[in-house]
C-alpha cells in the first residue's frame, strides 16, 4: 500500500507529502458535466468505464450527472467485484472470462448486480451458461466484435450471427446485444484521419447488428468504446451506448482530441536535487508515474521539460531563463500521459478544491487485475 | 489489494486465477545462493535493494542465506518504514531525503534501526542534523557521487570532500562513507564487465581516498548493482554492493546465466480470434512495457507481439498449439516496474503454491 501522510482536510495541496496523485474536483466535475451533456438529449447514453480511475466515489459522481445509462463498465473480474460490493447495480465486464474458477466468481456476482459479459466464442458461452444455471442467475451477454483493436472479438460476419443464436438458445444467458472497441488515435493521426477510421470501425459493428436482426434476433444493446469515439458514435444511428473512461480525469494522450476537457488528475512531485545548472531531479520516477506508453508532461514552467524517468527519479531539463528554477524542496506538477497506468500505481487520490485538500479517496479497485 | 486472493499452499499453478505474479522458489533460492557463495569470504557483501521486491520476507530470506551485510537498501522513506517494521535492523536509503516531513520520518526510524541516507548537498546535511538532534538520534550519512547516471550526486571530488567535512562537523550525524550507482549496456563477457566496473567505480574510490587523506575515516563504500555484483566486489575498497534485479531477474540481464528467471506473470489465454493469434489477460498494468515487451517463458512457437493496458497479443506459429484457457508465463524486460504493480507474490515450487508473500511496500512512493 501507499504510506502517505494523511493531512487534515483544508491543507494546502502543495504541502502534501509527495509523490501524490491529486484530483482537482472542480475540473473533474466540469469534465463530467461537459462530456456527459453530449448524451443528455440523445438516445445514445454513456456507460462510464471505471477501469480508468478505479474509484467508486468518482463513478458515483458520473452516474449522478445526466447522460449515462446508469451502468458502469470494467475490464477485470476483480474490478467488477469491487464495484458490485460498492453498490453499483449494473456492471458490464467488457472482457472475456474463460476459466472455471473465474466463471464461478462471475456468477456469484449475478445475485448482487445485473452483470453483463462479453463473449467471443461458443464454447465459452456454454461454460457461462452452465455456471449461470448452477448459480441460479442470469448473465447478460454481449457478443464482442473485432472492430480494429486486433485482440478479442469475433471476426465480423456469419460467425457473429451464429454466436448470437447460440447464446440466445442457452439457459442462464440472455443475449443482450453486441459490443466493439475501436482504436484510439495513433500519434500520427490528425482529427480528420481519426474520424474516418473511427466511422469505418463503428460501421463494422453496426453491420453486424443488422445481420443478427435480419436473422430474427433483436439486438437491444450496441455498445462501443472508448472516449475517443464518442463524436462519431453519437452520429451513427443504431449505437445505444458509448463506453468511456478517461473523460473525468483526462490525460495528455487524449488532450488534443478532447480540447474542451482539461486534465484533472496530476502528480505532485518534489525536487530532491538540483545538481547542476539546467537540471533538477524529482522524487517521482517510473514507479509513481508509469510512463510505459508515454512520458508525463511537466506543467507550469515554460522552458522546463521532464525528459527521463528511472525507477525512483524523474529528470527535468531547464533551459534559458529557468535554468536555476526547481530547487530542492520545491514542487512540480506532472500530467500523466496515460491515465489508467498511472492510477494503477496509487492507492489514494488526494481530492482537492481551490488548492486545498478535500480528502483521501481510495482507489478501491487498484491492483484487481485477476 | 486483492484481499480475497490468497491461494492455499499446495494449490497447483493451473488452478490460479490470472493474471498473477508468481515466483519459482527453486529459482529464487538459486539466485540467493549465487550471492551467498560469491561473497563468502569476500570483504565486500551485498546490501540488497529492497526496492526490487518490497517484501521484508524476501529480505530476511537473503540475509539468512548469507552473503549480505545484514541490512538492505531502500529507495524511499516509506519503503524503509516497511523494512524496519518488518524487522530489518539496518536500512540505507539510497536517495536524497530533503523535505521536512520525510526527514522527520527518517529520524523517527533511526530510533528503531540503523538508518543510513544518501546526501549530495550541505543544506540537506544541516536539515538532517537538526532533525536528528531534535529527536536525539543518530543518522548515518553517505555521500553520493554521480558516475554516469546524470541525476543526483556530487559532481566533483573536491565538492565531495567539502561535503564530508561539513557532515563530520554536524551533531546528530555520523559520516559513514560514499556511494555511486552506474549502469552499462548489455555486456556478457566477465572481463569486459570487470574493466567497465573498474572504470566507472574509480570515481567513488578516488573520493574515498581523498576524504581519508583529510583524516576522516570511511567504513562504507557502497556501489555496484546486478551487472557488476561479482566484479565490483573485487575492487579494493568496495565494502557493499547494491544489487536487486538478480533476485527476480529480467531479460535485460539475460546474459547473466548464473541467475534464473524467478518472477513471472502467469496469464491465461482468453481468446483465439484468428489463426495464429491468441489473446492473454495480462497487459501493461500487469507486466509493464517500460523497457520493452515481456518474453514468453518456455513455450516454443509463441511470442508476444503487443501489449495493451489489460491484454497481451501473442503470435502463435503454425505447429504451436495454444487454446482458450491455456496458461502462459511471461518474463519481464524490467522486473521492478512489474513488481511495483502487484500486492502479492505467489511462491511456487514444482508448480505448486508453497508460500504467499504480501508485497508490503508496494506503492511506497513517498
Amino acid at each position: 500500500m501507499e504510506r502517505p501522510i494523511f493531512h487534515p482536510v483544508g491543507t494546502p495541496i502543495e504541502q502534501l507529502d509527495t509523490p501524490a496523485l491529486v484530483i482537482d474536483l472542480d475540473v473533474m466535475d466540469r469534465n463530467i458535466r461537459t462530456f456527459q451533456s453530449y448524451f443528455a438529449d440523445s438516445s445514445v447514453k454513456t456507460r462510464p468505464v471505471v477501469t480508468s480511475h478505479l474509484c467508486p466515489q468518482i463513478a458515483r459522481r458520473q452516474l449522478e450527472s445526466e447522460g449515462t445509462n446508469g451502468g458502469v463498465a470494467v475490464t477485470t473480474l476483480g474490478e467488477a467485484e469491487v464495484f458490485a460490493n460498492s453498490g453499483f447495480a449494473d456492471i458490464l465486464l467488457a472482457n472475456q472470462v474463460v476459466t472455471a474458477s473465474k466463471i464461478k466468481r462471475l456468477c456469484a456476482l449475478g445475485s448482487q448486480a445485473r452483470i453483463g459479459i462479453a463473449v467471443d466464442n461458443p464454447d465459452n458461452a456454454k461454460q457461462l451458461s452452465e455456471g449461470a444455471v448452477a448459480s441460479g442467475v442470469e448473465l447478460r451477454v454481449l457478443v464482442e466484435i473485432e472492430a480494429g483493436m486486433g485482440r478479442c472479438g469475433v471476426v465480423p460476419g456469419p460467425p457473429v450471427v451464429a454466436l448470437a443464436q447460440t447464446i440466445e438458445g442457452l439457459p442462464g444467458l440472455k443475449f443482450d446485444g453486441i459490443m466493439g472497441s475501436v482504436p484510439g488515435p495513433k500519434s500520427d493521426d490528425d482529427l480528420l484521419s481519426h474520424e474516418s477510421k473511427t466511422q469505418a470501425n463503428l460501421q463494422v459493428v453496426l453491420d453486424n447488428k443488422s445481420a443478427i436482426e435480419q436473422d430474427g434476433l433483436p439486438v437491444g444493446v450496441v455498445s462501443v468504446g472508448g472516449t475517443h469515439c464518442y463524436v462519431q458514435a453519437l452520429q451513427m444511428p443504431g449505437v445505444t451506448e458509448v463506453r468511456a473512461g478517461r473523460y473525468p480525469l483526462m490525460d495528455h494522450r487524449l488532450k488534443a482530441f478532447l480540447p474542451e476537457l482539461s486534465p484533472a488528475a496530476k502528480i505532485l512531485a518534489s525536487v530532491i536535487s538540483h545538481p547542476v545548472e539546467g537540471m533538477a531531479v524529482l522524487d517521482a520516477g517510473h514507479k509513481s508515474t508509469a510512463p510505459d506508453q508515454g512520458r508525463p508532461v511537466l506543467e507550469g514552467i515554460e522552458g522546463a521539460a521532464a525528459t527521463r524517468f528511472s525507477a525512483e527519479h524523474g529528470i527535468v531539463e531547464l533551459e534559458g531563463d529557468v535554468q536555476g528554477r526547481l530547487n530542492p524542496g520545491e514542487k512540480a506538477w506532472l500530467v500523466p500521459y496515460e491515465l489508467g497506468a498511472t492510477v494503477n500505481q496509487y492507492d489514494y487520490f488526494r481530492a482537492a478544491k481551490n488548492g486545498k485538500l478535500e480528502g483521501f479517496w481510495p482507489i478501491s479497485a487498484r491492483g484487481k487485475l485477476a | 489489494m486483492n484481499e480475497h486472493y490468497r491461494p492455499t499452499p499446495g494449490t497447483p499453478m493451473s488452478d490460479l486465477d490470472t493474471p498473477c505474479l508468481v515466483i519459482d522458489m527453486d529459482d529464487l533460492d538459486n539466485n540467493m545462493d549465487v550471492i551467498a557463495n560469491t561473497y563468502q569470504g569476500n570483504g565486500a557483501k551485498l546490501r540488497g535493494h529492497s526496492k526490487n521486491h518490497k517484501t521484508p520476507a524476501i529480505a530476511h530470506r537473503q540475509i539468512r542465506r548469507g552473503g549480505t551485510v545484514g541490512g538492505v537498501c531502500a529507495a524511499k522513506v516509506s519503503e524503509a518504514e516497511v523494512m524496519v517494521h518488518g524487522g530489518i535492523p539496518s536500512v540505507f536509503i539510497t536517495s536524497e531525503i530533503v523535505e521536512p516531513m520525510k526527514i522527520a520520518r527518517l529520524a523517527a526510524l533511526a530510533d528503531q534501526a540503523e538508518m543510513l541516507v544518501a546526501c549530495d548537498q550541505a543544506s540537506n546535511a544541516r536539515d538532517l542534523s537538526k532533525a536528528a538532534q531534535a529527536r536525539g538520534v543518530e543518522i548515518n550519512v553517505v555521500i553520493e557521487l554521480e558516475t554516469g547516471l546524470r541525476r543526483c550526486g556530487v559532481r566533483e571530488i573536491n565538492a565531495g570532500v567539502a561535503l564530508a567535512k561539513e557532515i563530520s562537523s554536524l551533531p546528530g550525524l555520523r559520516f559513514r562513507g560514499v556511494m555511486s550507482h552506474q549502469t552499462i549496456p548489455e555486456m556478457p563477457d566477465r572481463e569486459d564487465r570487470a574493466v567497465e566496473a573498474a572504470r566507472t567505480i574509480k570515481g567513488v574510490i578516488d573520493l574515498k581516498e581523498a576524504i581519508e587523506s583529510e583524516g576522516m575515516p570511511i567504513d562504507i563504500v557502497s556501489t555496484g548493482e546486478t551487472w557488476s555484483y561479482d566484479v565490483a566486489a573485487e575492487i579494493p575498497g568496495v565494502t557493499e554492493i547494491q544489487g536487486g534485479s538478480y533476485l527476480m531477474m529480467e531479460t535485460h540481464y539475460g546474459y547473466m546465466t548464473e541467475f534464473r528467471y524467478a518472477a513471472k506473470i502467469l496469464t491465461t489465454i482468453i481468446s483465439t480470434p484468428r489463426p495464429g493469434v491468441a489473446i492473454g489477460d495480462a497487459g501493461v498494468r500487469a507486466v509493464s512495457s517500460l523497457s520493452g515487451l515481456p518474453t514468453v517463458f518456455n513455450y516454443p512457437g509463441v511470442t508476444v507481439e503487443a501489449l495493451d493496458s489489460d491484454h497481451s497479443v501473442f503470435r502463435v506459429d503454425s505447429g504451436a498449439n495454444l487454446n482458450v484457457g491455456d496458461q502462459i508465463l511471461l518474463i519481464p524486460a524490467q522486473q521492478d516496474a512489474m513488481v511495483s504493480r502487484w500486492d502479492r507474490f505467489i511462491g511456487l515450487r514444482q508448480d505448486k503454491v508453497e508460500v504467499v508473500w504480501d508485497i508490503q511496500a508496494r506503492g511506497c512512493h513517498n
